[in-house]
């Protein structure tokens, strides 16, 4: 063994490293700079402007991670240029603004062409253009995305004037008060704004701009991203937010060479808010920040590896992370409920979605009529305190297993199936309610209050019926018992017996210290209170606990909460879905109680909503015994198999149909698989012959050892035909573009709720970078050598006369290098492809008018239902 | 020790010549360590003497066989999934085809056990409860093929942890977690396939690291040889049951980091002896496995010629080729004027009519045609009859008179004269579906309503439609439902018959019906003559690959349609923690029992072992990521490429659970027990000592000798393992009852049994419910 075998490793020799002298000549702009020549080969090998900060090449990858000071991909540094002198100068240096804004202005016109010219609901206008109605008229409502969508739907019709009087029916005609044209072009805005996001994001990511012209053309006409974008929808929001996700990661990872600058700071707290905005829209946007969060864990463990950091300045990294990537978008998160819950200050549809105590503070709602204390007799609507509880309910539906009697559920909704009757006990003879006179008029009866340890019957006020429990397991949590509404007026049993149990009250505490087991009497300091006294309901024969879960029920429970009768371990603390308060309360014989109630903090009503939200987000499963015509499965995405009719196909309407332009669709699904293919066989070169084009030198013949004869295999080994540089470029926007494709994709293969074809949509975007990148990999970044035709034109002196014929023109084409030519061939056909698909297929965007049969060969694929 | 391939590390080793570096590696710190054989204890010197451990795993073996038999013949009934098992054993002595979804394997050992014990095939296994001893069956040398198998993992065990460089004592420690687990023995002392499975993994596991030993001595005989026995018992435990497969994924998984690390210019300078390495490996591991595979199969369809329970199952052409079955031997061209009877598939139900009409409004409120019923009846009847008429010009004779495919027919009830019909009427039972009726034949106003267009299933154009064997869909011409029924009954006005509807889906799977027999041709002749006397049907012949195809993928199709709810299914997080057993068999009078849960001590330790070993490299991680090296090197390499093969075992048979919709029991989770007990020995070994032996494997004269160093844990390992044993023993003795099934318990002793809450045991007796009033 050679004992200085491990001093080698670190005796790094100062001139194996190229030194970049500081440029002598400053150039001015050229769009060639641009080009392979100059984004492949000659960037990325140190800092121009920072002579101290040099890259390190590690030649020993096999034993190391590779070293973090490497370029790792990205858009390289960008010189400096002097000012202009000249017009010409001028404009030279501004020529890479002028393809943006040129798509940007493409973008304009493709959004916002003929936006106005379905005058009637289309799709899902009809939820959201409602929702955006709610705002307006500030009533609370329910739904299962994060509200900031809504609320800029809510801001676009608030701009352009709507009242918020409409209820958006699907399919009806807008009122002529209704903006809807306004509010649409507004929200397409969001969708012209991808396009040079789409843009700057190729060239954050060190793309030739071949590739970005690609990108955005690509993000310029999909049909589907432009179909998506023209309506009063969320999705172009979150298609923009996502887009701006990937834009400031990108970005951000184009400051990783020096940490903590301002622009560094300002790129990670933008990654982080625009994560916290995308998931504001819909929680889609957990993918994306998935994405962030995977970039970023492989981030910090290199940075974890890189024993020149002092740990100061790990913590520093560390913390710079959770601050801006996990603090700040759950601010950002939070942020948008908080503006919900202040706009939505009116009671609403959505009430019964929360606890008692929030609706309590809502104007409009009119529990503050409501007597306060409960009695027997009294007609009450029992809800679900846990996070997400809804109201006790039955409805004359049975169970179709177990005891097949009526079923009994937790409703999210007001209706009068909520609503019941506290009845005295079966046992309790010495009532009037006596079943055996049948009436049930408490008015001749002294008023009696409930309190702990009442025992009571729970009765359904439509049906009449009895809450009631048996020993029988109950329909989805087979480990309890079933609950079920049994019997009526005069029939029942025991089991029909529920012993009242009060914890406390909200707002009072602990109310059971006044009760005096010796008296007879009931103090008043004692008795239960509508809205905040927290009860529980023991089966007085199993001594189980009436509960609601998180459980909903199959179709044939309408998707409704389960209600079993939980078992309880002696002493165990409350489980959270056992305890229940009085919502609404009717009793002739109480006077209505004025009461102002505190509020209910935020945070609870955040945790709250977001729960209810998820519960009803698990219950959106596909339905076995519907058909559903619009919704698709995750694999008929990628290759278009299915297409989606976004309104009536009658011969009088505009029609739209969702599908995307086939060429990208395909060309980026089948870029994926290739991209596979591609790294895989990068992945196995590296492991066979190690990396870096002929990184690895001639080992001295001393240190070959006892191991001659393979030493001088070792010499020869050949690399992979990469650089470190290429090396890294090539993995970034492979990890970002397939990562995020990855990301965005196989979580609607495992989660079960129904999945339709925009879910495909942001996942797209990433297909998309993946063409472009692979294109870019294999033709634009490619060095276009001078081609070996004895009439070169030197390639940067093409100018404006040597194009100004003709003959002239083909003749200079024919004198550029051969790879260049090769790209121009490319470049052309994909761009041609792309919009010439576009043009063919525009109508499914802008709208068919008349009869679909008289646009002919729309329907490339059998499934797709254009035509019948 | 079984290397699994070189993970990639972070020591600054740069010029060092590079050949073999791997192996220098694993040398690194044998310097540090200094060791003096003399100063061993004198205990553990004997014990890892090569007779010392001859003896252990004897005597291992003996309890191991004494704790699987003891008592097998209780209890003299049939027990939980031997009413399958059981069932294919006799199947097999008599020949009968039957379908199962698992590999026949197990199940082949079963019948040949069965037969050797002279088990003659009467006994169906039909209830769990079901007496053997009335019904004079061999059942407990059935069982003791189980109880071997099972018993013999347990040095297998050893030698899988001894084979790995692990003193005596660790070995002995990951068996007797084996040895002494409720779980397996109760799943070994019947008749289930587990045993069978567990016994193979386990040696498939075995084998694999004795081919990995050789890994100097590549392409030699024995390198050979323990790769295809790798290959043999990889397939035996593939063929035992479908779970078998995550066997082959393990070795699959370990064989590809084994390759990448090959795959190294420093191992393998020339392309070619890379790809001499991965052929040797495809044919091992792939072609042999495959071919064993193929021929349980072979034996399998060998063995069961005749018709049997697992006929309907199989595709019309496969039932022609087993003797006896109906569909051979009746089997007949249909022509147009027959009349004929028509079964439901699935449901096997008669399409039937009757001259009772549609109430004209349900319960329910919907209104109906008031059409005469058409129903699902189960029994045969002459209402059950219906003749083929047809819609176009058809030849005085000959064969222009058969039905064939894609054929537009009408349907004629013969007993009322009526033709059937279906049009946008909701069905009784279901507001989405089509109501079907009659319609006088001579009212020809609905004429178009009462076509119908004959779908034969998987035909091609032109096909002849035969009885039996000729399965079809319905399709109405007009409206493109399917006839189609389903298992509910309809009301007392239609005498609880089953409701037939329209499936709005024209190529519903479960729509699918056959013509069971045709009653009378055009003239009222019986048709069997028409065709002339026919020598007996000899069954035909089928290429054995199509076969093999064919019950593959319905094997995959019904494995993934096991989802309905079990009481005793289970989630796959539950199982490393015991949550929940099975309840397999109970006898009310002397509140006997026999309850699969496993050994709450061994399982325990396993989960806490593998959340050691997890820490360990994820701290092993970390700390390399900053460059300091705690763990020598040849301790770090046994625990990432031995236990770290275990750890794939592990995860390989236990990850994929997570991702399944079917039901999950428990016992899916043994095989992976069976792992963590490995790693809870290697865990067990890193924390007594910083030591390992090493080397381990067979060393090649052109490969520079290692320093050899040995593990030396003292007396600490012997106590600790006699401690552990018993205290193992001691659970397993105090949860016997439910593992044997025997003695009965009382109520009481029920509930002290019941060590967790949410074990669901039966005879519990009743907690007095305090009443508070």
């Amino acid at each position: 063994m050679n004992p200085a075998g491990r001093a080698v490793a670190v005796d790094f020799v100062e001139d194996e490293f190229e030194e970049i002298g500081y440029p002598e000549t400053l150039p001015t702009y050229s769009p060639h700079m641009d080009e392979s020549a100059a984004a492949r080969r000659r960037l990325g090998k140190g800092r121009p402007d920072g002579a101290e900060e040099k890259v390190w090449f590690d030649d020993e990858d096999d034993f190391k991670a590779p070293s973090v000071r490497t370029f790792s991909g990205g858009r390289p540094a960008q010189l400096a240029l002097p000012p202009p002198t000249t017009l010409r100068e001028f404009l030279s240096q501004n020529m890479p603004s002028i393809p943006p804004l040129v798509y940007t202005l493409l973008a304009c016109y493709t959004r916002f062409h003929r936006i106005g010219l379905s005058p009637t609901v289309v799709w899902d206008e009809a939820h959201f253009g409602k929702f955006a109605s709610h705002y307006l008229k500030r009533e609370f409502y329910f739904d299962v995305h994060p509200p900031l969508g809504k609320m800029l739907v809510g801001l676009a019709g608030l701009l352009s004037g709507y009242n918020g009087g409409f209820d958006f029916k699907s399919g009806v005609d807008y009122p002529p008060e209704v903006p809807y044209v306004a509010m649409r072009v507004m929200l397409a805005t969001f969708g012209v704004g991808m396009v040079p996001l789409g843009w700057f994001t190729a060239i954050e990511l060190g793309m030739t701009q071949w590739a970005a012209h690609l990108v955005a053309l690509m993000v310029l006409f999909d049909v589907g991203w432009l179909c998506i974008s023209r309506f009063i929808l969320l999705d172009s929001m979150l298609l923009f937010f996502t887009f701006l996700a990937v834009f400031c990661l990108s970005k951000f990872h184009n400051q990783q060479a020096h940490p903590f600058d301002f622009d560094w700071w300002a790129w990670l707290a933008m990654t982080g808010i625009s994560i916290g905005l995308v998931t504001s829209v819909k929680m889609v946007g957990l993918f994306v920040t998935a994405l962030v969060g995977f970039y970023t864990l492989e981030d910090l463990w290199n940075k974890f590896g890189d024993l020149r950091l002092s740990t100061k300045e790990q913590a520093k990294h560390w913390g710079a992370r959770i601050l801006c990537l996990i603090i700040l978008p759950i601010l950002v998160f939070m942020a948008t409920f908080k503006i919900h819950f202040m706009i939505l200050n009116h009671s609403g549809p959505g009430d019964a979605q929360m606890s008692s105590l929030f609706q309590a503070n809502l104007h409009g709602n009119d529990f503050h009529n409501n007597p306060l204390e409960i009695a027997i007799g009294s007609k009450v609507t029992i809800k679900n305190m846990a996070f997400g509880g809804g109201l006790l309910h039955s409805h004359v539906q049975t169970y179709p297993t177990g005891s097949n009697q009526q079923q009994v559920t937790c409703y999210h909704y007001k209706d009068e199936n909520n609503e019941f009757w506290f009845w005295p006990a079966w046992d309790q003879k010495d009532t009037v309610w006596d079943p055996k006179y049948g009436s049930h008029d408490p008015s001749d009866e002294e008023l009696r209050f409930l309190k702990h340890h009442d025992v009571v019957r729970l009765v359904h006020v439509p049906t009449t019926r009895n809450i009631h429990s048996h020993p029988i397991p109950a329909p989805i949590t087979k480990a309890n018992w079933e609950v079920s509404a049994y019997g009526n007026a005069t029939i029942g049993d025991v089991q029909d017996n529920w012993v009242v149990e009060v914890l406390g009250d909200v707002v009072r505490g602990d109310v059971n210290r006044y009760l005096d087991p010796k008296s007879s009497t009931v103090d008043s300091r004692a008795r239960i209170h509508a809205l905040t006294t927290r009860l529980r309901f023991r089966h007085q024969v199993l001594g189980c606990y009436l509960s609601a879960g998180r459980t909903s029920l199959p179709q044939w429970g309408f998707k409704q909460i389960e209600v079993t009768c939980a078992k309880e371990e002696e002493g165990s603390k409350p489980a959270e879905g056992s305890i229940w308060n009085v919502e609404s309360h009717w009793n002739t014989r109480l006077p209505p109680a004025a009461r102002s109630l505190s509020r209910s903090p935020f945070i609870t009503d955040f945790i709250h909503l977001n729960i209810a939200m998820m519960t009803s987000n698990n219950a959106l499963i596909p339905d076995p015994d519907k058909e559903d015509l619009l919704a698709s499965k995750p694999w008929e995405w990628p290759f278009l198999s299915v297409g989606l009719r976004m309104c009536g196909w009658g011969d009088q309407q505009i029609k739209y149909y969702l599908m995307g332009n086939p060429i990208i669709w395909w060309g980026g699904s089948i870029s994926l698989i290739v991209a596979t293919f591609v790294a895989l066989g990068l992945v196995v070169r590296r492991q066979r012959y190690g990396g870096g084009k002929g990184a690895r030198k001639p080992a001295p013949n001393s240190l070959n050892g006892d191991s001659g004869k393979n030493g001088a295999a070792l010499v020869a080994r050949p690399g992979d035909g990469l650089t470190q540089r290429e090396w890294a470029q090539f993995w970034h926007v492979t990890k970002i573009a397939g990562g995020g494709w990855v990301l965005h994709y196989l979580p609607f293969l495992i989660m079960g709720r129904v999945t339709y074809i925009h879910h495909y949509l942001p996942t797209l975007y990433f297909a998309v970078l993946m063409f472009a990148h692979l294109l870019d990999y294999f033709v634009f970044q490619v060095p276009s050598t001078p081609s070996a035709n004895p009439h070169t034109v030197p390639t940067s002196g093409v100018s404006l006369s040597d194009i100004n014929s003709i003959p002239k023109m083909i003749r200079t084409f024919r004198a550029l290098p051969r790879m260049t030519r090769i790209k121009l061939y490319v470049f052309s056909l994909t761009t041609s492809a792309i919009v010439g698909t576009f043009w063919w297929f525009r109508a499914v965007a802008w709208g068919m008018e008349g009869p679909v049969r008289n646009t002919w060969g729309l329907a490339w694929r059998e499934n797709w239902n254009i035509y019948h | 020790m079984a290397s699994t391939g070189k993970l990639r590390q972070r020591v600054p080793v740069s010029a060092r010549p590079n050949f073999e570096y791997d192996r220098i590696q694993e040398e690194e710190h044998t310097d540090d360590v200094f060791q003096n054989p003399n100063k061993r204890h004198p205990i553990e010197k004997i014990l890892e003497t090569d007779n010392a451990s001859v003896v252990v795993v004897a005597v291992l073996t003996a309890l191991a066989f004494a704790l699987r038999f003891y008592k097998i013949n209780h209890p003299d009934q049939v027990v939980f999934d031997e009413v399958h098992f059981g069932k294919f054993a006799s199947y097999y002595i008599l020949g009968e085809y039957y379908f199962d979804v698992h590999p026949p394997f197990a199940k082949l050992l079963f019948g040949l056990a069965g037969w050797f014990s002279g088990f003659d095939g009467h006994f169906q296994f039909e209830n769990i409860g079901d007496s053997y001893t009335q019904n004079h069956v061999p059942y407990v040398g059935m069982r003791a093929l189980p109880a071997i198998l099972g018993s013999l993992t347990v040095p297998v065990v050893y030698a899988i942890m001894k084979q790995s460089g692990y003193s005596t004592v660790i070995a002995a420690f990951s068996a007797a977690i084996i040895l002494f687990d409720n779980a397996h023995i109760a799943q070994s002392r019947l008749i289930l396939l587990d045993a069978t499975l567990i016994f193979f993994m386990s040696l498939t596991i075995y084998a694999y690291v004795r081919f990995q030993k050789l890994r100097y001595r590549e392409f030699t005989t024995e390198w050979f040889s323990w790769l295809f026995a790798t290959g043999f018992f990889m397939a035996c435990t593939w063929g035992s049951k479908v779970n078998g497969v995550l066997t082959v994924a393990t070795i699959g998984v370990a064989v590809l980091i084994d390759l990448w690390g090959i795959l190294d210019y420093k191992r393998s300078p020339s392309m070619d002896y890379f790809w001499k390495h991965f052929a040797a490996r495809a044919i091992g591991l792939i072609v042999i496995p495959f071919t064993i595979y193929l021929s349980f199969f072979w034996v399998h369809f060998a063995l069961l010629p005749t018709s049997g329970t697992g006929d309907s199952f199989m595709s019309p052409a496969f039932q022609e080729t087993l003797a006896g079955n109906e569909m051979l031997l009746s089997a007949q061209e249909i022509r147009y004027y027959d009349t004929v009877t028509m079964r439901h598939k699935d449901s096997k139900v008669y399409l039937h009519s009757h001259v009772e009409r549609y109430p004209l409004k349900y319960d329910d409120g919907r209104i109906s045609s008031q059409g005469q019923q058409v129903t699902g009846y189960a029994h045969a009847d002459e209402n059950n009859n219906w003749q083929i008429i047809p819609t176009k010009a058809l030849p005085e004779t000959g064969r222009g008179r058969i039905v064939r495919h894609n054929d537009m027919i009408q349907l004629l009830h013969v007993n009322t004269n009526t033709v059937l019909l279906t049009h946008d009427v909701a069905s009784p039972l279901m507001p989405t579906n089509q109501e079907f009726t009659t319609w006088p034949r001579d009212d020809t106003s609905r004429f178009n309503e009462t076509l119908f267009q004959l779908s034969l299933i998987d035909a091609h154009d032109g096909e002849a439609w035969k009885s039996k064997s000729g399965y079809f869909r319905l399709v109405h011409g007009q409206t493109r439902v399917s006839m189609w029924t389903h298992s509910k009954q309809l009301p007392e006005w239609a005498f609880r018959q089953q409701e037939i509807n329209g499936n709005k889906n024209p190529s519903e799977k479960t729509a699918t019906w056959f013509v069971e027999d045709i009653i009378a041709d055009e003239t009222g002749q019986d048709p069997k003559e028409r065709t002339g006397h026919q020598p007996p049907k000899v069954p035909k012949k089928m290429n054995f690959f199509r076969k093999f195809g064919e019950l593959q993928l319905l094997m995959l199709q019904h494995n993934a349609g096991l989802t309905a709810s079990h009481p005793y299914a289970s989630g796959p997080l539950n199982w490393p923690f015991l949550i929940a057993g099975i309840s397999f068999w109970t006898e009310n009078d002397p509140q006997k029992q026999i309850y699969l849960i496993g050994n709450l001590v061994g399982w325990w330790t396993c989960v806490v072992a593998l959340s050691i070993y997890v820490g360990i490299l994820g701290a092993d991680l970390l700390s390399r990521r900053r460059n300091s090296n705690p763990i020598p090197a040849p301790v770090r390499n046994r625990l990432w490429n031995s236990a770290g093969f275990f750890f794939v075992v592990w995860a390989v048979h236990y990850a994929p659970f997570f991702l399944m919709n079917r039901q999950l029991f428990i016992h899916h989770y043994l095989a992976s027990h069976l792992a963590s007990a490995l790693i809870a020995g290697a865990v067990l070994q890193f924390i007594l000592s910083e030591t390992i032996n090493h080397p381990i494997s067979v060393e090649a004269p052109t490969i520079r000798r290692h320093k050899r160093q040995y593990a030396d844990i003292g007396l600490k390992g012997p106590i600790i393992f006699v401690l552990f044993s018993i205290a193992m023993f001691s659970m397993f003795v105090f949860l016997a009852p439910l593992t044997y099934g025997t003695p009965g318990l009382t109520g009481d002793q029920v509930n002290s049994k019941r060590l967790l809450s949410s074990w669901t045991l039966h005879f519990a007796a009743k907690k007095t419910a305090e009443v508070v009033q």
